[in-house]
């Protein structure tokens, strides 16, 4: 329906309309309006170049050439300009003509519709008949005169605008009014309208209620820019359905407030605003955060926690609620997670909390910042270790958990495995749940350093205690996985592991350990 | 605007791709940019610049009807973006930076059509330089004036993710700088049209620019699919040698960096290396920058430290290196770590700190080298026969050597994993008694690469 350029256009497109009324169209027609003085106030704005001159009776071309583009607003330009070459001979018809005489007449003017607007909407109509190819086919000496179609459409826009049915369709002030200026056009009868001119046809809010079979009904020759504008609109009613459900309401309305009272939620993934009878505000986030804690404890059931957690967090952020207490939920979900080894989960509460942090509020950000360090290291990101040591302060540094990460990564950039697996004894917070991600790759490489460096061989306990297994027999086990059967010898009673036999057995796994580091698909 | 149209119009007769270039730059004395706008009124510039360059070229050198068009929209454009460009460049409280680059992304699109459509010959590529140059230091420009304009509230728009999106905003007009630069990375790319009048000779120019967008972006990842579509399309394009010195210059410190980032060394030193060579005399901070990274990576591949020579005519680059360099030749861990922690900042802001800490190896070698000459000679086995140096060595020793050049006491341990780290990497040569405490190096070339 034409007078989908009341809705504001969907991203990315402009709202294509051979029709002067509608805004931001490829023709200029808005500043043929100015030249009639008409009070419209929404105009797009008027950085578009010199609008073809009309005469009274103008010559509208027609609008085809326009809308092989439409959606690029850059057309604006040429249309314009194509414009003045294009103007087709127009035959005007005694009846035309008679209408016109009788529209300005002395006694036909209405004191209270302008001259100017008077003139414009006589222009309109003609040049839509002609358009329409209706110019024959109208009977003007029947047709109402401009004036009157004005004076109705004013009626109408009042008694519309009193309808409570606008109100639920919350439709913005300037679609508002773009549609009185619709209105305008409309006239009160058109005959070619077949006098289907509810407001209802004209709103393609109304997803459901699809003007476009009401559309087809109406005129039969309807041209080829009508048909790609609906199907324009179509594209964009079905395409971003998601995005501009029925009722939107604007952004500029501010957070959801929930009120909810139910201290449980299932986690679903939103697809449409959320409605404020299913989020929690936050004094009962409160409380279920209390609730969680106690289950936790009690039940450890980590996929039940991670569901609820997971939906806390989207009613914090649809609330906007960013405070200690958002602080305080992600750094117990991210705790959670680590302990759990869920990667996934913990990475994303941990951008969260960085960003929160960066706002300025307050958490336990040194325990974090050591966590991302590790993770860095897990992930053997280079960029972003170099960017977190180009943030840290110097006070930062001194910071125990800080610290020891720091010694972690200098360790390993050295292959000092002795002082890595030494730190890993002693991690403080739940750093070594993050370690345990990379433990198993870097006792590799000491294997391989070790099976290099030490002839013939050294006792099985040497590497249980370099590698920090829990005992020989973890140690055993560690190598037998590498088929290393063979490498380990019973001598006196102590088990020797026998590195000169080693050769390159552990290169292989050790390469393929560093390869791929699999961050579950979460950067 | 008479000026600009008669440029063009001689650009266009002679074919002076460079020159028609200059008509479009942004870079004019402000008078000058002042009178352009003033030479058109709003609501004709339109016919002005058409019917101007329609009337530019007469004869047999009309241009079509297409470009006529095309070109005009192109000016068309750049007259509008010179009316957003004069407010910002005054600091007039309306303007932003925002708005210049979003009417300079116009008149790219202007030129992206025209090159599409309306037949623009690829000898007036430069424009596209011109263009997407500017279009880069424009977003940086909208970029740091909306960073420093933004309050710490929320921006608009509905949420329908579970958590926030931070610091998605820091970048914005960069990011969308990066994606017009990569169309006409595609346009230049796909062109069909034989070599001579070809527009991939516009290749590298616009490859550079992308790639000083990606790494101000931070994102190696998108500079390594260019690299990766530009192998794909190798057999159809003509050899890097074949394009301006310049930009094979730049080209190869990219590609150099982005190898060193990744550690892959030996890489890294082969394209530094030609980017190096190929530099000109002259081009001093060229060179620097180049060094910068060249320096580290040497000291990675060959173990090897710059000369003073070599550093000379860059006293930065003698702040930076020099001091690490003669902690490494001395073998003098704790001077070494000092001199780290002093430079810190620097390398980490050049990316080199994690690649300069691996000196620290190399330190450690030499200095273990030293215990190993102050070990003195074995006795020689045979009569006048050479002598060879005491190559089982108490590790008791290195651990005194560690101690004290990095004046804290290791455990022997540590000092055993050390030295099999070493070994492993091949800067010593030998292997570890543990049980009876020594350390046996191999008789010919214990250190390799040292002559002992």
């Amino acid at each position: 329906m034409q007078w989908s350029s009341a809705q504001p256009p969907p991203p990315g497109t402009q709202p294509p309309a051979a029709y002067p009324y509608s805004a931001a169209t490829a023709f200029t027609p808005v500043q043929v309006r100015q030249t009639f003085g008409q009070p419209y106030s929404a105009a797009p704005p008027a950085s578009y170049p010199s609008p073809p001159v009309y005469g009274p009776l103008p010559t509208h071309p027609v609008a085809t050439p326009l809308h092989t583009n439409p959606a690029a607003p850059l057309t604006v330009a040429s249309p314009s300009t194509t414009q003045e070459p294009a103007k087709k001979k127009i035959d005007w018809p005694e009846s035309v003509r008679n209408y016109v005489q009788r529209s300005f007449q002395t006694s036909n003017l209405d004191p209270s519709v302008t001259r100017a607007e008077m003139e414009a909407k006589l222009k309109e109509t003609i040049s839509y008949a002609n358009d329409q190819g209706h110019m024959y086919t109208v009977n003007w000496e029947k047709m109402p005169l401009p004036q009157e179609m004005i004076k109705e459409e004013r009626a109408r826009a009042r008694a519309l605008q009193q309808t409570s049915h606008f109100s639920a369709l919350s439709i913005s002030p300037t679609s508002s009014k773009k549609r009185k200026s619709t209105d305008f056009s409309e006239g009160a009868a058109p005959p070619w309208r077949n006098g289907q001119n509810r407001l209802e046809d004209r709103i393609t809010f109304n997803a459901d209620k699809r003007p476009a079979p009401a559309e087809e009904a109406q005129s039969k020759t309807q041209s080829k820019f009508q048909k790609q504008l609906e199907k324009r609109q179509k594209r964009f009613d079905g395409g971003y359905k998601s995005a501009y459900r029925e009722p939107t309401p604007p952004p500029s309305d501010g957070p959801v407030v929930g009120t909810c009272e139910t201290l449980e939620k299932r986690y679903l993934r939103l697809t449409a605003p959320p409605v404020p009878s299913v989020v929690r505000p936050e004094r009962v986030l409160r409380q279920t955060l209390e609730l969680l804690k106690r289950k936790w404890k009690k039940e450890q059931n980590y996929s039940y926690i991670c569901d609820q957690f997971k939906s806390m967090r989207q009613d914090l952020t649809v609330q906007r609620i960013k405070n200690e207490f958002t602080v305080e939920v992600y750094e117990i979900h991210a705790r959670i997670a680590l302990e759990k080894g869920d990667l996934g989960e913990y990475n994303q509460c941990q951008t969260q909390l960085k960003a929160l942090y960066k706002m300025g509020i307050k958490g336990k950000s040194i325990e974090f910042k050591a966590y991302r360090i590790l993770y860095f290291i897990h992930t053997a990101n280079r960029t972003a270790l170099n960017d977190v040591l180009a943030d840290l302060t110097a006070a930062e540094k001194e910071e125990e958990a800080i610290k020891h990460a720091l010694d972690v990564r200098s360790a390993l950039a050295l292959g000092n495995y002795h002082r890595f697996f030494r730190l890993y004894n002693d991690t403080p917070n739940m750093g070594a749940y993050l370690m345990d991600m990379f433990v198993g790759r870097e006792r590799l490489a000491a294997l391989c350093n070790i099976c290099k460096a030490y002839k013939p061989d050294v006792p099985l306990r040497f590497v249980t205690e370099e590698l920090y297994f829990e005992s020989d027999a973890d140690a055993a086990q560690f190598i037998l996985d590498y088929q290393g059967r063979d490498l380990l010898e019973d001598r006196d009673g102590t088990v020797v592991f026998l590195t000169g036999k080693a050769k390159e057995l552990f290169e292989g796994p050790r390469k393929a350990a560093f390869s791929r580091v699999d961050i579950k698909g979460q950067i | 605007m008479d000026s600009l149209i008669r440029t063009f119009s001689s650009a266009q007769t002679n074919r002076e791709g460079y020159q028609l270039a200059q008509t479009l730059s942004p870079d004019l004395p402000q008078q000058q940019l002042q009178a352009i706008w003033n030479s058109c009124v709003h609501h004709d510039a339109q016919n002005v610049i058409k019917r101007g360059i329609q009337n530019s070229t007469s004869g047999f050198e009309r241009l079509p009807k297409d470009e006529v068009q095309g070109w005009s929209d192109v000016y068309l454009a750049y007259w509008k973006a010179i009316g957003e460009l004069l407010p910002a460049l005054n600091q007039a409280p309306q303007s932003s930076w925002t708005k210049v680059y979003d009417a300079w992304k116009e008149l790219l699109s202007a030129l992206y059509r025209g090159y599409i459509g309306q037949g623009f010959e690829a000898w007036s590529i430069p424009c596209l330089y011109v263009v997407a140059k500017n279009l880069r230091i424009f977003a940086l420009k909208a970029d740091e004036e909306r960073n420093n304009n933004v309050a710490a509230g929320d921006t608009s728009g509905q949420i329908f993710q579970d958590d926030f999106d931070p610091e998605s905003e820091q970048h914005q007009k960069l990011e969308d700088c990066a994606r017009q630069l990569n169309r006409i990375f595609t346009l230049c790319l796909n062109d069909r049209a034989p070599l001579e009048e070809s527009r991939k000779w516009g290749i590298y120019y616009i490859i550079n620019l992308l790639f000083k967008t990606y790494f101000k972006l931070n994102s190696a990842s998108l500079s390594k699919n260019i690299l990766k579509t530009l192998s794909a399309y190798r057999g159809d394009m003509p050899p890097l040698s074949a394009f301006p010195k310049s930009q094979q210059v730049t080209f190869k410190y990219y590609e150099g960096v982005l190898c060193f980032l990744e550690e892959n060394y030996f890489q890294a030193e082969e394209h530094l290396t030609q980017a190096w060579s190929l530099c000109h005399k002259d081009a001093m901070k060229n060179k620097e920058l180049i060094l910068t990274y060249l320096v580290p990576c040497h000291l990675l591949t060959t173990h090897t430290l710059p000369s003073q020579r070599l550093l000379e005519p860059y006293p930065r680059l003698q702040k930076l290196f020099l001091p690490l360099s003669k902690c490494i030749k001395r073998g003098e861990l704790h001077a070494f770590d000092l001199a780290l922690l002093n430079g810190e900042d620097e390398f980490v802001k050049r990316r080199i700190y994690l690649t300069l800490e691996r000196g620290r190896d190399i330190a450690l070698r030499n200095l273990l080298r030293k215990v190993f000459l102050a070990g003195g000679f074995e006795e020689p086995k045979v009569e006048g026969g050479p002598r060879v140096r005491r190559t089982r060595i108490p590790v008791a020793e290195f651990v005194a050597a560690i101690s004290l050049g990095s004046k804290k006491a290791l455990e022997q341990d540590e000092v055993e994993c050390v030295m099999a780290n070493m070994i492993y990497k091949n800067l010593m040569k030998g292997y570890i008694a543990r049980e009876r405490g020594f350390v046996v190096l191999s008789k010919s070339g214990a250190f390799p690469g040292t002559g002992v």
